[in-house]
């Protein structure tokens, strides 16, 4: 029987909650619930704390695996209706109830983490008692994981917006609990937003409402099921970049008087020494491969949204064999000036513009692969931060292009 | 014109900021260490810190957290005469960083395109 609430304890306000989205998770949400409640008991342990499951009605047994855990803190399920998909969705509902129940801070995790601690919940919830609004992670991430966030997710809300926040989609944050009825109340919500755009929406609401931000340092490496870049990443990719886009357009009187980037505080450190993470495998064949035939297959709608030159340029790096690929940054940023102009001006159909854009993204990630694969994580990172001031030193062009075509 | 807060231990280095900074436009003012740094902060308000990572008594990384969390949104430099310091986390917090030379002309570009730095209020 579909139950949109179960409230064992019959919970009616919090000042801490601790939210974990979930769908089809009943193999992974236990240990997130339980680091989750050591954390609240040693760091929160004076404050009303709940802990809630945010689900798609789950048909795995998540719902029964959530509420079954023994926890100290007490524990909420909220579900969608039946049929009712997306991440967003979950994070709806939750909104509703941090509202409720006039949470004065949240922590989110995601369902299937596997290297989370206690202290997390402490880095990611401590500073919004303190001057933050917003708490979005910093962990050392393997090179080849996160591409969409290093590609576009990253270097394109640093550029627009100013504030250099390393995980813009991390999955893990923190948010006052006030943010909750902005996230109600925007105009902004929508397919995408209720899906996979819910992580990059949240983000860029709070930037624009100019919440002091701060990254936490976790200590530990994200460890959850990531993906090979080159893997079917479609609805995903769509749903990020299409919300990146829509954002876009209707914070354009915002961001078009940004300049450059300003840092943000970095909460947490001594957690001792800090852990690296496991290999991410990439097939660089499948990635060049799946350029090429994008390429071909897409040039039609590549050719009505890239400017001319730009067009050109790219069929120059399509021409190019595996051994001496090569795609520019400032290539790159076109591409995606390009593609951000052509959304708002609806040349293609939305759903096809942006798959379009998958092939060039894979090229891209090739790219980096090639350039990156005998740097240190380090140095990786230096050079995705090279390519962070190429995006902000293109920002007038940009601009110029955006109001020119509006 | 701009406040420039110059925090350096050597004694050489700050004459040498204070001369080219000055002359470049700037008021210059100077720390030779990170004692009472965030109370000076409140009190002369400058508009940029450029300061030294490694002091005698101080690590400037860790000056460069008490600033952040105290001044959020206040620009800062920097100066170090290894790049080791970027195996710290904690040096992403600045703004840019420079490593030291008797050339001013990566830092005076980088206070430049801090000053510069704009985010509207929403």
């Amino acid at each position: 029987m579909f139950e949109a609430e179960v409230n064992p304890e019959d919970i009616t306000s919090a000042e801490f909650v601790v939210a974990i989205p979930s769908y089809n998770e009943a193999d992974s949400i236990a240990f997130p619930v339980q680091q989750a409640d050591r954390g609240i008991e040693s760091f929160f342990g004076n404050r009303k704390s709940v802990i809630i499951n945010c689900d798609n009605n789950s048909d795995d047994g998540t719902k029964e695996i959530f509420l079954g855990i023994r926890t100290n803190t007490p524990k909420i399920y909220i579900s969608t209706e039946p049929g009712m998909k997306g991440k967003g969705r979950n994070f709806k509902n939750l909104f509703q109830k941090i509202v409720d129940l006039e949470a004065k801070a949240v922590v989110v995790v995601d369902a299937d983490l596997k290297s989370i601690t206690p202290k997390w919940i402490k880095h990611l919830g401590e500073p919004l008692f303190q001057d933050f609004g917003y708490v979005a992670p910093l962990y050392v991430r393997h090179k080849y994981d996160g591409t969409i966030t290093n590609s576009i997710a990253y270097p394109l809300t640093r550029s627009l917006y100013g504030r250099r926040v390393r995980q813009p989609i991390g999955g893990d944050f923190g948010f006052r609990g006030e943010l909750a009825q902005v996230y109600l109340e925007s105009d902004t919500w929508s397919e995408a937003v209720a899906n996979f755009g819910i992580d990059i929406w949240m983000t860029t609401l709070a930037m624009n409402e100019n919440v002091p931000i701060c990254q936490a340092f976790m200590g530990r490496p994200k460890i959850h099921r990531a993906k090979d870049p080159g893997s079917d990443l479609g609805p995903m990719f769509r749903q990020v970049v299409g919300t990146i886009f829509e954002m876009m357009i209707k914070f354009c009187p915002f961001w078009s008087q940004v300049k450059w980037s300003k840092p943000t505080s970095i909460f947490g450190f001594g957690l001792g020494e800090t852990e690296m993470p496991p290999p991410v495998k990439v097939n660089k064949e499948t990635l060049f491969q799946k350029f090429q035939h994008g390429f071909k297959s897409c040039g039609h709608i590549l050719e009505n949204v890239l400017q001319k030159e730009t067009f050109n340029k790219l069929r120059e790096v399509k021409k190019m064999d595996a051994d001496r690929f090569d795609f520019p940054t400032n290539l790159w940023i076109n591409v995606l000036i390009d593609f951000a102009v052509g959304y708002r001006d609806k040349v293609w159909k939305e759903d096809e513009l942006l798959d379009s854009l998958i092939p060039i993204y894979l090229g891209k990630t090739l790219s980096f692969v090639k350039k990156t694969e005998r740097m240190s994580i380090r140095e990786s990172e230096e050079f995705i931060e090279e390519e962070c001031v190429q995006f902000e030193v293109s920002k007038s062009l940009l601009v110029q292009v955006w109001n020119k075509g509006a | 014109m701009a406040k420039i807060l110059v925090v350096d231990d050597e004694e050489h280095i700050r004459l040498l900021y204070s001369e080219e900074l000055s002359e470049a436009g700037y008021e210059v003012i100077t720390a030779a260490d990170g004692h009472k740094l965030i109370e000076r902060i409140e009190t002369e308000k400058p508009d940029l810190v450029v300061l030294d990572i490694k002091m005698v008594d101080y690590n400037g990384l860790d000056l460069l957290q008490e600033i952040r969390n105290k001044f959020y949104d206040m620009p800062v430099i920097l100066c170090t005469a290894y790049d080791t310091f970027k195996e710290d986390i904690k040096s992403i917090a600045a703004d840019f960083y420079v490593i030291k030379s008797f050339d001013l002309t990566e830092l005076k570009k980088k206070i430049a395109t801090a000053l510069e730095t704009h985010i509207p209020s929403s």
